[in-house]
């Protein structure tokens, strides 16, 4: 199978593809006549990029270690930056899980967007591309280009489709902070470069290490590591969030549109560069501050569990909730072990389905009844009982209940981390249950009990597509819980790697 | 430190850089002579072309692989005075963002209806011929003589075209600020003059080459680097020599005088050309008095910008913080330092001038700046909110546009001179420029118009409009992904400055 797909595509520049033919896309749904016509246009485009991202998983050797798939070409080459792509086991499962999300998202648009449909979907797709482009940088500049980029389309998508009346502070806030979160890292990935270029006695700027492959190949001499350890981790930790950079995600989760929101929490993209950047390009001094690591990964689980229980909005609790889970992912990679990083990277890739499946119920539900609050739902199980199911389902798998996907993530996460931090172990279990308490609670509130809105009693159960979307990924919640070898053989050998690079 | 020069017609057929400098002189003739007549708008947008294809055979015919400047024009004039004309990467940079800043300004004044058209155009090409002499001359006095014409003429069309009663205040503040600083320039120079007469045994002049090469004793220096700074300073303009700005800005005209004055920076432009090379030991004294000046002006003048409350005062004050900015690049003092600073230079300029031109344009339907008095337009003129925040985010340095090349090379150069915490205050005043901009923006374009205000209806954007904003939406993404060329440009024309500061016996 792997070979018949490498010797198909020989040649073919796969990961360029998948990035370009999304803004190519984005073009064309301008060229179509009709607004309603152009969303088939988006449609189309996406089943494209699904298509492609398949084809690399497919192609992908997991039993390889390093990257494949890599395209090189020269980008400015006085200050020595490339274009440089390419995925390895950390990254390849990112890309067709992220082409579905914003599948999700597309559909889960399909009839709620009504206001400048086109320039919503343009943006969407230009989102797409940038969020794809930040998983295969092999250039941490490149990286970088692609990480603002995003910030762009989410400032217009907040701002002009948000469904609360603080819309436009909320896209504010959440671009000031991120810009912020872009200080530290450029610095970061700047420094790096810099001090890669002493070591190796280049002269500057032209010898200015920007290529990853090259600074993983050679970490720095341990003193230095511990300030670009910190910069990158404040960099990204805006993004993840993390405890106390992450006030701007319940705003924006009950401010933005719903679909958005189920981008931000489906794609953890800050716990992602921590595992690719912060501790493969400082591994020393992420074993000095391991404690560091698991100390936020607890605060974020208790903090976002304790604030999830007090929320009386699903939006909000799904937000807090989102920010308890990123908890566990970190305290995962706290512990450098096999077992950590592979928890946590399988904790990372449920995101994209489970929160990124529970916020776009939420948008069915919002479309359907104009509200969130709990205190205008309740009986929705009467009325739509399809919906309901599936929010079960998806919330079982948030809870980590054994036969979906997120049970074996996190009993891989509480092993390891019971094993390298005992006292931060047992708070996650705690954490773990608490996660039960506010859902549970969160679900007999909205879901069970008598109707009591006219709004309820008249919706509709789940349409055709809707159904077919969420089938999708609750087969892909089950299949993964059931045989969760899928994943891990994926990112072994990529784990492995990650972790001989720490020791 | 030894400048060398390439006689022009080892390059070229004709003398470029004189053509450079007379071509606007014929058209401002030509225009001034046809005055009614309806062709003038065609002639002054074929005359802004013609220029504009004469600086890319400039760049074109430039060889960037030789760290000597090009193109040179000697001839002696009566007394000390001589007309040196060369360029290098830098000046060339500089003529192009002048070719391409005078084309859209010529389309603007067309948009803007700025009567009578024929006075208008004129006196823009007259301040062009003036702008390419300062940036091809290597004279000093020279230099000097013409930045009082450029003072004297946009002194005319700030006048003349302002929209604002208390014009004459901004014009009050405008001379005073401006010919403090060039009599200190001057002053300075006749100083360097003297030295080197002295040195020389009476023989006057104010050739940069040979100046370069008369080293002043450490005491002189201190002082001729403070003339020259203020002189230079007042022009880019730095805090806390920025006094007239914020008024120019507010009571001038929208966008016709300050693109000129603050979209091409020549107080950058004259630092890196005169001062560093004359006087390396002052500066490597005073380099950090002046960074510590600069970090306090990009907070001052971040932090006035978010309490502005007409779109054109903040835009003065955000010119402000980032020449700040700039300085701090200027004074990183080694190549990436340089570099740095050039494209930023550059950069600042596109976008200052592109925000400026948005804003003119907002004003043409509005009448008014204030914020307060804005709001919805994005549904009117999109296009025009667009390329107002694109040239917002070149500002401040998103990726993709040519600022983030530039930021990131500034910040290498000045980590490596002054470590991380002044880059870290330069880059956290770029994150205070995003709130402002963006905020501006959000208060003007996206923001429902307040309720209490008149509704007006608002013209659609026109096909000229939609030029302009293509143009530089075209050029700023451009350059941004591929800055390529342009370093290449500089690259080698900074190596000798750089070298004269990194090496050790310095």
């Amino acid at each position: 199978m792997v070979e018949t797909i490498q010797a198909l595509t020989n040649g073919v520049p796969l990961i360029s593809l998948l990035i370009l033919s999304l803004p190519i896309g984005a073009a064309l749904i301008w060229l179509v006549p009709g607004s309603e016509r152009s969303r088939w246009v988006v449609l189309a485009t996406a089943l494209v990029d699904l298509v492609l991202a398949t084809l690399i998983l497919l192609g992908f050797d997991a039993t390889q270690s390093g990257f494949q798939f890599v395209e090189t070409t020269s980008w400015i080459p006085s200050l020595n930056i490339h274009y440089k792509v390419g995925v390895d086991g950390v990254s390849v499962l990112f890309l067709p899980l992220t082409v579905l999300l914003f599948l999700g998202v597309i559909i889960s648009s399909w009839t709620s967007v009504r206001t400048l449909p086109r320039l919503y979907y343009t943006l969407l797709l230009l989102l797409e591309s940038a969020t794809l482009g930040i998983f295969v940088s092999l250039d941490t500049i490149l990286f970088f280009l692609f990480w603002e980029l995003t910030l762009i389309p989410l400032y217009f998508l907040i701002s002009f489709w948000g469904t609360g009346a603080n819309r436009r502070y909320a896209a504010v806030k959440y671009t000031l902070f991120m810009m912020a979160g872009g200080v530290p890292l450029l610095f970061g990935f700047v420094l790096l470069a810099f001090n890669h270029a002493e070591i190796a006695g280049a002269t500057l700027p032209g010898g200015l290490v920007f290529d990853m492959e090259a600074l993983l190949s050679q970490p720095l001499p341990a003193e230095m590591q511990t300030i670009i350890f910190l910069l990158l981790l404040a960099g990204f930790a805006f993004k993840t969030p993390i405890f106390p950079f992450h006030t701007w995600l319940p705003v924006v989760a009950m401010e933005g549109p719903i679909a958005i929101a189920a981008l931000m929490t489906g794609l953890k993209l800050g716990a992602y560069g921590i595992i690719r950047f912060v501790v493969p390009m400082a591994p020393a001094a992420a074993q000095d501050f391991h404690w560091l690591l698991a100390g936020l990964g607890v605060i974020g689980i208790l903090y976002g569990a304790v604030m999830a229980i007090a929320q009386t909005n699903l939006r909000r609790m799904l937000a807090y909730s989102s920010i308890s889970h990123v908890g566990l992912v970190i305290l995962g990679i706290a512990s450098l072990n096999i077992q950590g990083i592979q928890g946590a990277l399988f904790h990372l890739l449920n995101f994209t389905i489970v929160a990124g499946g529970l916020f776009i119920l939420t948008g069915f539900l919002h479309h359907r009844t104009g509200s969130t609050d709990i205190i205008s739902l309740g009986g929705v199980a009467q009325r739509m009982p399809l919906l309901t199911t599936f929010f079960f389902l998806f919330g079982l798998a948030s809870m980590g209940v054994p036969g979906t996907n997120g049970f074996p993530a996190e009993f891989l996460v509480l092993v390891s981390a019971l094993e390298t931090h005992t006292g931060a172990g047992l708070a996650a279990l705690f954490g773990v249950v608490l996660s039960a308490g506010y859902f549970l609670s969160i679900y007999r509130r909205t879901f069970l009990g008598p109707i009591t809105s006219p709004v309820v009693d008249e919706a509709i159960d789940l349409r055709h597509r809707e159904l077919l979307l969420v089938s999708a990924m609750g087969l892909l919640i089950l299949t993964a819980g059931l045989y969760p070898n899928a994943v891990l053989d994926l990112t072994r050998v990529a784990s492995e790697q990650w972790v001989a690079g720490v020791k | 430190m030894m400048i060398t020069e390439i006689h022009w017609t080892a390059q070229s057929s004709y003398p470029i850089l004189t053509t450079l400098q007379l071509l606007p002189l014929v058209i401002m003739m030509a225009i001034l002579t046809m005055r009614e007549n309806r062709l003038v708008p065609l002639i002054g947008i074929a005359g802004a072309v013609a220029e504009l294809l004469l600086a890319i055979n400039l760049w074109l015919n430039y060889d960037t692989h030789q760290g000597a400047m090009q193109f040179a024009e000697r001839a002696e004039l009566f007394g000390p005075l001589a007309y040196h004309a060369t360029v290098d990467g830098v000046s060339v940079l500089f003529i192009l963002l002048t070719a391409l800043i005078t084309l859209l300004m010529v389309i603007y004044g067309q948009v803007r209806q700025l009567l009578p058209h024929a006075w208008f155009l004129s006196l823009v090409f007259a301040v062009e011929a003036a702008l390419m002499s300062m940036f091809v001359t290597v004279d000093l006095l020279w230099f000097v003589l013409i930045s009082v014409v450029e003072l004297g003429l946009v002194g005319i069309l700030l006048a003349r075209w302002s929209t604002s009663p208390e014009s004459e205040l901004a014009q009050t503040r405008y001379y005073q600020f401006m010919s403090t600083g060039i009599l200190l320039l001057l002053v300075g120079i006749v100083i360097l003059g003297w030295n080197h007469a002295d040195a020389t045994g009476g023989r006057w002049t104010f050739d940069l080459f040979e100046l370069a090469q008369a080293p002043v004793s450490a005491g002189f220096q201190s002082v001729v680097f403070f003339l020259f700074f203020y002189g230079l300073a007042v022009r880019v303009p730095i805090f806390p020599l920025h006094g007239w700005l914020p008024l120019v800005a507010e009571h001038g005209t929208v966008a016709a005088a300050p693109v000129f004055l603050i979209g091409l920076k020549i107080g950058i432009y004259g630092m890196l050309r005169f001062i560093l090379p004359l006087m390396p030991e002052a500066v490597m004294q005073w380099h950090e008095f002046i960074v510590t000046i600069a970090v306090v002006g990009i907070f001052y003048a971040a932090l006035l910008a978010m309490l502005q409350v007409n779109l054109r005062r903040l835009l003065a004050f955000a010119v402000v913080s980032h020449t700040s900015v700039l300085v701090i690049g200027l004074f990183g003092l080694n190549q990436m330092a340089f570099e740095g600073a050039v494209m930023l230079s550059i950069n600042f300029g596109l976008a200052i001038t592109t925000l400026l031109f948005m804003q003119g344009f907002v004003y043409r339907r509005t009448h008014t700046l204030l914020m307060a008095r804005l709001g919805g337009l994005f549904d009117s003129i999109p296009v025009i909110g667009i390329t107002f925040l694109i040239a917002g985010l070149s500002i401040v340095g998103m990726p993709g546009t040519p600022g983030f090349d530039a930021a990131h090379l500034m910040l290498e150069g000045a980590i490596h001179r002054y470590g991380a915490l002044i880059t870290i205050a330069a880059a956290l005043g770029n994150v205070v420029a995003a709130g402002f901009l963006l905020w501006a923006f959000q208060r003007a374009f996206l923001a429902p118009q307040d309720e209490s205000q008149p509704v007006r209806k608002v013209d659609p954007t026109t096909s000229t409009e939609l030029l302009i904003s293509g143009v530089m939406i075209l050029v700023l993404l451009g350059a941004g992904f591929y800055s390529e060329p342009w370093l290449d440009l500089i690259e080698k024309s900074l190596e000798g400055l750089s070298a004269l500061y990194t090496t050790p016996h310095v």
